[in-house]
């Protein structure tokens, strides 16, 4: 989903900048409000960043005969938010635009709100939408993560669509271009990374349900059923 | 009680299907070079603006990592982050649930 320094003109750069940055200001702002309220989400921010940096590594390849990355941002924004995951995936972007030439600080902007910002948004949507229903808690997790993954991509096809609208048919071809090479790549890996991280999201739940309960990421009564059965 | 490790059967499952359809499309596929998809977008957007991809240059001088060897080694340090902080905080979990346990 990296959008390749230099490949997208200055005006974009800049408004994908000006949306991030207010974004990451209030991700921030409430990162310190949790931190402030509960030091033990300390480490729970640290399992669901770890797997950010993980999973944003891993290129595996896909059906179209191309490779990409799952996103990871799944499990942080079922337990916290999506703004403190923007701020999460802007330094694992930052990291790769500085040392790996993967993404830059031009298009970095880009790159969070794809990644960190419109991807978590959806599964924060779809997270809110079943939280309180009686779907199943790790059929939630499994469809947060794998459409938080899925909508980075077809984020970037958008960014790149109104940058680069086709000669003939305009944006909307060249929107279903791009998706052709992002979004249908990645949809053996967001199943795949939905069903893994339901997995870990089973295994904190089985170490550290307390955690979970005083942050309201799910109701006591759901986790603690869920534990029962771990 | 039954159902009780689904999750890691589905995962394995999830996981087997993924490398079986990766074996699959690369036996079958011509011209897969299993490029990143990142590499490929680029590949379009220099069709679309009409402009070859060398054309691009960046807007902000960049570091690039000398060789293929350091940049693997860079991602690998980026993974290996993840993994210490994930087996850390799990390991430390695990410690505070089996002291609660002897309690």
């Amino acid at each position: 989903m990296h959008i390749m320094e230099g490949f997208l003109p200055w005006q974009w750069c800049l408004i994908w900048w000006i949306i991030a940055l207010p974004c990451l200001m209030l991700g921030i702002y409430q990162l310190k409000k949790v931190l402030d309220a509960d030091r033990e989400a300390l480490p729970l921010l640290g399992v669901t960043g770890g797997f950010i940096f993980i999973l944003s590594s891993l290129k595996l390849p896909s059906v179209t005969g191309s490779c990409s990355h799952p996103t990871g941002t799944g499990l942080s924004t079922i337990s916290f938010g999506p703004w403190i995951t923007a701020v999460v995936c802007a330094i694992v972007l930052l990291f790769q635009s500085l040392f790996l030439a993967h993404g830059g600080l031009s298009v970095l902007g880009a790159n969070i709100v794809s990644m960190g910002i419109v991807g978590p948004l959806v599964g924060y949507g779809v997270y809110r939408l079943l939280r309180d229903t009686s779907v199943n808690m790790y059929v939630t997790v499994f469809l947060v993560t794998a459409l938080a993954d899925m909508f980075t991509y077809v984020t970037t096809s958008l960014e790149l669509a109104l940058a680069y609208p086709a000669e003939t048919g305009g944006f909307v071809t060249s929107f279903i271009l791009f998706m052709g090479i992002f979004a249908v790549t990645q949809v053996p890996l967001a199943i795949v990374e939905g069903i893994v991280l339901a997995l870990v999201f089973k295994y904190i739940v089985a170490l550290k349900p307390d955690i979970l309960i005083r942050l309201k990421v799910f109701s006591e009564e759901k986790i603690n059923a869920a534990r029962s059965e771990c | 009680m039954a159902y009780r490790y689904t999750l890691e059967l589905l995962a394995g499952i999830a996981i087997v299907a993924f490398c079986a359809m990766f074996l699959y499309t690369s036996a079958t596929m011509s011209g897969a070079e299993f490029a990143g998809s990142d590499n490929v977008g680029s590949g379009l957007i220099a069709e679309l603006s009409g402009r070859p991809a060398d054309n691009f240059q960046p807007l902000i001088a960049q570091w690039e990592p000398p060789s293929g060897e350091i940049e693997s080694c860079l991602f690998a340090l980026q993974a290996a982050f993840g993994g210490i902080l994930i087996g850390g905080v799990f390991g430390f979990w695990f410690g505070q649930a089996r002291g609660r346990r002897a309690e």
